[in-house]
């Protein structure tokens, strides 16, 4: 217990600033698991300071210019790996296209946390109570994973697998984020339940769906602080698939997400009322999203 | 005053005298200095709730470091706060010890070139186990026999006691037949409440930088509420003459009691230095203040008490035992203030008391802005509501007619200190704030339906303004001030008082500019030590304003005296001192000296230039002042809250506060005052508490703030939807009639939400925090025993 802190760094570092991604990912390449990535520091100097991770080499990547962007293209959007979530906060691309994801950003700690913070460095973070995850999944998006020999993509949902961790193989950064454009009619939303307005989730719940006719399609319902990774809840999401979200079925989705996670008791909340609290929030999620689509707001 | 009676300064917006150095960040903190060949220090922490342990320390040594161990400080016991008598103060304190009683108790401190090497060097020193304990963390059981003494013996005085059962100190007390007035009483309740564990979450966390003087004594910088008692603790562990020992004023980043005693990193500091004859500043981290310093006092109570049909209390017993921690912070003279706030919300005709005092291993309680009020007041307010509705009459009115108010005996303080209440705002706020919240038309419990429930609560309270009485009693209450007058009529005002940042040294200066009759710019606070000041006790028992602040208005009224000698001498047309008037003249900056009826003027800073020129000497005054009384500051909340029964989530929706302060003298501040005075009991009733892990004994949260939450801005109503109110009333005995108010503002806040939260939902909480956890579980077991019908009212424990 005298080594935790948040106040005093006692391990002794190299620290690197490189300005290109070629340059981070050689660092990367020469240092391998003793190096570790600075994206915004907001998470990992507590660990350091906690010596929860005691690297050898930190390699600072906000000064890369090439990996601070927000591109709106026809298929999507491409995000920066180092974009601060302040800036995502006020893109208004972002917020028109992605609203369960401006949604969960805003909230997130406070303005000089988020002035600081990056959406990369909250991905690789990989905490389960991720606020970035759960929107994000339920968008279908990809991340993108450098290295010296090569890039690679993946969905963002085979990105976590476990608490803290994520499939970054040694050498690889995470350098952009990919957000497919959402069909019309599409609706989606981001509910937060924490115990103060400034606060790590004791669940959170993303949900996007598209409205054909009366039927809901392209369900997806994604869960945080509620398992081991941010989840999908696929077998909530089934049921309601392709059917009319009546106010039954919504709260028969809520009570399904409910059955599927895997909570546990802590000092935010307990597992007992996790279970409770996320039959409510998802079918409020839900009712938010077809809101949003009726009345033609946020519609992708 | 000037002529006519009214004020120029007391009650008048006016900008802050410190807000350009703070919002430029150069207001010095403890934090802030640095001295020349300063080392860093770090304080090993005990990770045992109970043990005994040897310091192997061979290795912090080898890497350069100074080293300090138990056998390194002086053997003498203390309790850090000064504020009981002598043979009132229970001693239970070492500096380092090697048989930690809860964990984070300092057992060694190293002192370094860097806070990195010295964090190395903590690293390194070995903590052998020699005897472990198992952790007692509740007081009932502390008490069973058979359990682990946390303490053998202690000290009381200068005598040596036994310590049976782990009880640290016990208090009884009982006045007119309760038995009889119970037992004719035409309702009766009883309940049973157990409150949080709260930790103070001041902005600052404790610092200390000790510097070794060639005089053989130190000069020490600190967060402190009270540079006196600090001077005289250091003193008496250290064996350093007082005159010896220089305690620095700076800058306090508040202070809501976590520094109302002498924090122990201060004497940790103090040893360090001098052992390595260099200054030390030890700075804890945010985990450490938490785990190593203090929370508040956890209490389980129990209320018995009945009222008559025609309305009136009948009488009560009251028992109070509180989970005190590993050591004493002064629980002793809060058993009898706990009886104060109990005996003098209302007139209960009859009462018994019990209160009692338990060691657990856990983090020391301290004074927690209230000190143990808002946990009283949460548990009578609760008894009273209930009352009020089992005779079936509004808890408003039923308040009103048996609350203690103008003219009763009061004794906030406690036992020993009891005057008279002479300015009463309590009738005012409660019609008031009543109508303003809609008192009348408020939702009943059971009356809704739906996912949202909305319900208002209504609670009192009050905290006395200081300790002081007509009667020395057991505890210690004066203050002082000294103020002299510069060359050319601008005043220098030398102070002890401690202002945690809520403005109280503002107040001071306006009290001292109405006296005189000067403008605000000529009144400079000395940053000042605790050689060049007399004696203040501590700013604590929101005594700031009325007992430091009267000490000041005398400074100024004895200075004002001898302005006066001196202008006669000017005037000589005058017949004497009493022939002249004072008024403030705004164009002139300065106060104009006048004879009524006649030409003859002058003005506060001839006569200043004119005693220099003419050699007639300064015009100075040294003020000791004791306050013959403690008057209430009453406070009324009305709360609105919204229950979402599905979540178990509540918020607050609209807020009337009211409070009787006396004269306001500083209205903004005193409104920040009342509205984070609600932040704060917002927090305490639905969010905050510091559990501890039964098999470890350590905080469940080790002390991290990400998981002890504290409302935000974000969690508290827009401003517009909150409302303060204050009475117009005048405290005869009150520097221009003000009370005090920092702890008023929040003691009834917990109870005004709990009662909002009944109203709303229909189920009482007797356990606190209200998390939504609690009202979830509540709602679903309601309605597993009954169906979609609630019931009337039911308790949960």
């Amino acid at each position: 217990m005298n080594r935790f802190n948040t106040h005093i760094i006692p391990v002794e570092f190299e620290y690197h600033e490189p300005r290109t991604i070629r340059e981070a990912l050689e660092l990367l390449a020469r240092w391998g698991e003793d190096a570790k990535i600075l994206a915004g520091g907001t998470d990992l100097l507590v660990q350091m300071k906690m010596r929860r991770v005691e690297p050898k080499c930190v390699i600072n990547i906000k000064r890369i210019p090439e990996l601070d962007y927000i591109r709106e293209g026809p298929a999507g959007v491409r995000i920066g790996a180092a974009t601060r979530l302040r800036r995502l906060e006020r893109s208004g691309a972002i917020k028109r296209l992605f609203p369960a994801l401006h949604r969960a950003i805003g909230w997130m700690a406070s303005v000089q946390v988020r002035n600081m913070a990056t959406i990369g460095g909250n991905l690789c973070n990989a905490s389960p109570a991720a606020d970035t995850a759960p929107p994000l999944m339920v968008y279908g998006a990809r991340v993108k994973l450098a290295s010296v020999s090569g890039e690679r993509t993946l969905p963002l949902e085979d990105f976590f697998t476990g608490p803290g961790q994520t499939a970054m193989r040694p050498g690889e950064m995470l350098t952009e984020i990919w957000i497919p454009r959402q069909p019309e009619g599409t609706g989606s939303a981001f509910i937060k339940v924490a115990r103060t307005a400034m606060d790590l989730a004791k669940v959170n719940v993303a949900v996007a769906l598209t409205l054909k006719g009366w039927s809901a399609f392209n369900v997806r319902i994604a869960l945080g602080s509620v398992a081991p990774t941010p989840m999908r809840a696929r077998e909530a999401e089934a049921a309601l698939e392709g059917r009319p979200p009546t106010e039954g079925l919504l709260r028969r989705v809520g009570d399904i997400a409910s059955e599927e996670i895997r909570p546990i008791t802590d000092v935010r909340s307990t597992a007992e009322y996790r279970r409770e609290v996320t039959k409510v929030i998802v079918a409020d999620a839900l009712r938010k999203a077809l809101g949003m689509v009726r009345v033609g707001g946020g519609v992708g | 005053m000037s002529a006519g009676g009214r004020f120029r300064f007391v009650g008048v917006r006016v900008g802050r005298k410190d807000g350009v150095l703070k919002a430029t960040g150069r207001a010095t903190y403890a934090y802030d200095v640095w001295l020349p060949g300063m080392l860093y220090g770090r304080i090993l922490k005990s990770p045992y709730a109970h043990a005994e342990v040897r310091v192997d320390a061979t290795e912090a040594e080898r890497l350069g470091a100074v080293v300090l161990t138990p056998r390194d400080v002086p053997d003498v016991l203390f309790n850090p706060r000064l504020v009981s008598v002598e043979e009132d103060t229970f001693k239970d304190w070492r500096v380092l010890t090697e048989h930690p009683r809860y964990v984070g108790e300092p057992v060694a401190a190293v002192a370094a070139a860097s806070e990195e090497a010295a964090q190395r060097a903590l690293e390194a020193i070995k903590l052998e186990p020699v005897r472990v304990y198992k952790p007692l963390l509740d007081p009932f059981e502390a008490t069973r026999p058979g359990s682990p003494a946390i303490h053998e013996r202690i000290m009381r005085g200068g005598a040596w006691v036994n310590v049976e059962d782990n009880v640290a100190c016990t208090l009884e007390y009982s006045e007119g037949d309760v038995d009889r007035a119970l037992s004719e009483a035409d309702v009766v309740v009883e309940r049973r409440f157990h409150t949080n564990r709260r930790y103070h979450l001041q902005p600052e966390p404790k610092v200390a930088v000790s510097r070794p003087d060639p005089d053989g004594g130190v000069t020490v910088w600190t967060t402190t509420q009270t540079i006196h008692n600090t001077k005289i603790l250091i003193s008496q562990v250290f064996g350093i003459p007082q005159s010896k020992v220089r305690v620095k004023k700076v800058f306090l980043g508040g202070g809501f009691g976590s520094s109302i005693h002498t924090n122990l990193v201060t004497l940790v500091a103090v040893a360090l230095s001098r052992k390595a004859r260099r200054p030390v500043k030890i700075a804890l981290t945010r985990e450490e203040d938490m785990m190593h310093d203090h929370v508040s006092f956890e209490m389980y109570l129990r209320i018995r008490a009945g009222a008559r049909r025609n309305g009136r209390l009948s009488g009560a017993e009251f028992e109070n035992v509180m989970d005190v921690g590993a050591h004493q912070i002064q629980p002793y003279p809060l058993l009898g203030t706990a009886l104060g706030w109990f005996v003098s919300l209302y007139k209960w005709r009859a009462i018994r008391y019990f209160g009692r005092a338990v060691y657990t291993n856990k983090v020391p309680s301290c004074a927690l802005r209230g000190y143990g009020n808002p946990q009283v007041t949460w548990a009578v307010e609760t008894v009273v509501d209930e009352l009020a509705e089992e005779l079936g009459v509004d808890p408003v009115e039923f308040r009103l007619k048996n609350y203690v108010g103008k003219g009763d005996l009061f004794w906030g303080q406690g036992p020993t200190v009891k005057s008279i209440i002479r300015s009463d705002g309590v009738p005012e706020l409660m019609r008031r704030g009543a109508e303003l919240i809609g008192w009348r038309n408020r939702p009943r419990p059971g009356e809704q339906t739906g996912r949202y429930r909305r319900g208002i609560g209504v609670a009192r309270g009050f905290h006395t303004s200081g300790a002081g009485g007509p009667l020395s009693g057991s505890v210690i209450d004066y203050s002082g001030a000294f103020l002299k007058v510069n060359e050319d009529g601008s005043v220098d005002y030398v102070t002890a008082l401690q202002d945690h940042g809520g403005g109280t040294l503002d107040a001071h200066a306006k009290i001292i500019a109405e006296e005189l009759c000067i403008p605000l710019e000529k009144v400079n606070v000395v940053w000042s030590d605790s050689s060049t000041t007399v004696y203040d006790v501590c700013t604590h028992a929101s005594r700031g304003v009325y007992v430091g602040g009267e000490a000041a208005r005398r400074a100024a009224r004895e200075v004002k005296r001898k302005i006066l000698e001196y202008a006669v001498r000017i005037l000589n047309v005058a017949v004497g001192p009493e022939a002249l008037r004072v008024r403030y003249d705004e164009e002139l900056g300065d106060a104009v000296i006048y004879v009524e009826g006649s030409d003859a003027q002058t003005t506060l800073s001839e006569v200043a230039r004119t005693a220099w020129q003419r050699n007639w000497g300064s015009i100075s005054a040294s003020v000791s002042f004791r306050a013959t009384a403690a008057p209430p500051s009453f406070t009324a909340y009305f709360v609105e809250v919204e229950v979402d029964t599905e979540t178990g989530r509540v918020r607050p929706v609209r807020v009337v506060a009211g409070a009787d302060i006396g004269k306001v003298i500083n209205p903004e501040l005193a409104e920040g005052q009342v509205q984070g005075g609600f932040v704060m009991g917002w927090g305490w009733a639905v969010l905050e508490d510091t559990p501890y892990n039964p098999e470890t004994g350590a905080l469940e949260n080790m002390g991290f703030i990400t998981d002890y939450k504290a409302p935000t801005a974000g969690d508290i109503p827009p401003i517009e939807d909150f409302r303060v109110i204050f009475a117009d009333t005048y405290e005869p005995t009150g520097p221009f009639g003000a009370k005090g108010i920092g702890e008023a503002a929040s003691n009834p806040v917990a109870a005004a939400v709990a009662n909002a939260i009944y109203d709303a939902i229909g189920i009482r909480f007797y356990e606190l925090p209200i998390t939504p956890e609690r009202i979830l579980r509540a709602l679903r077991e309601r309605e597993r025993a009954s169906g979609e019908n609630p019931p009337r009212r039911r308790g949960v424990a």
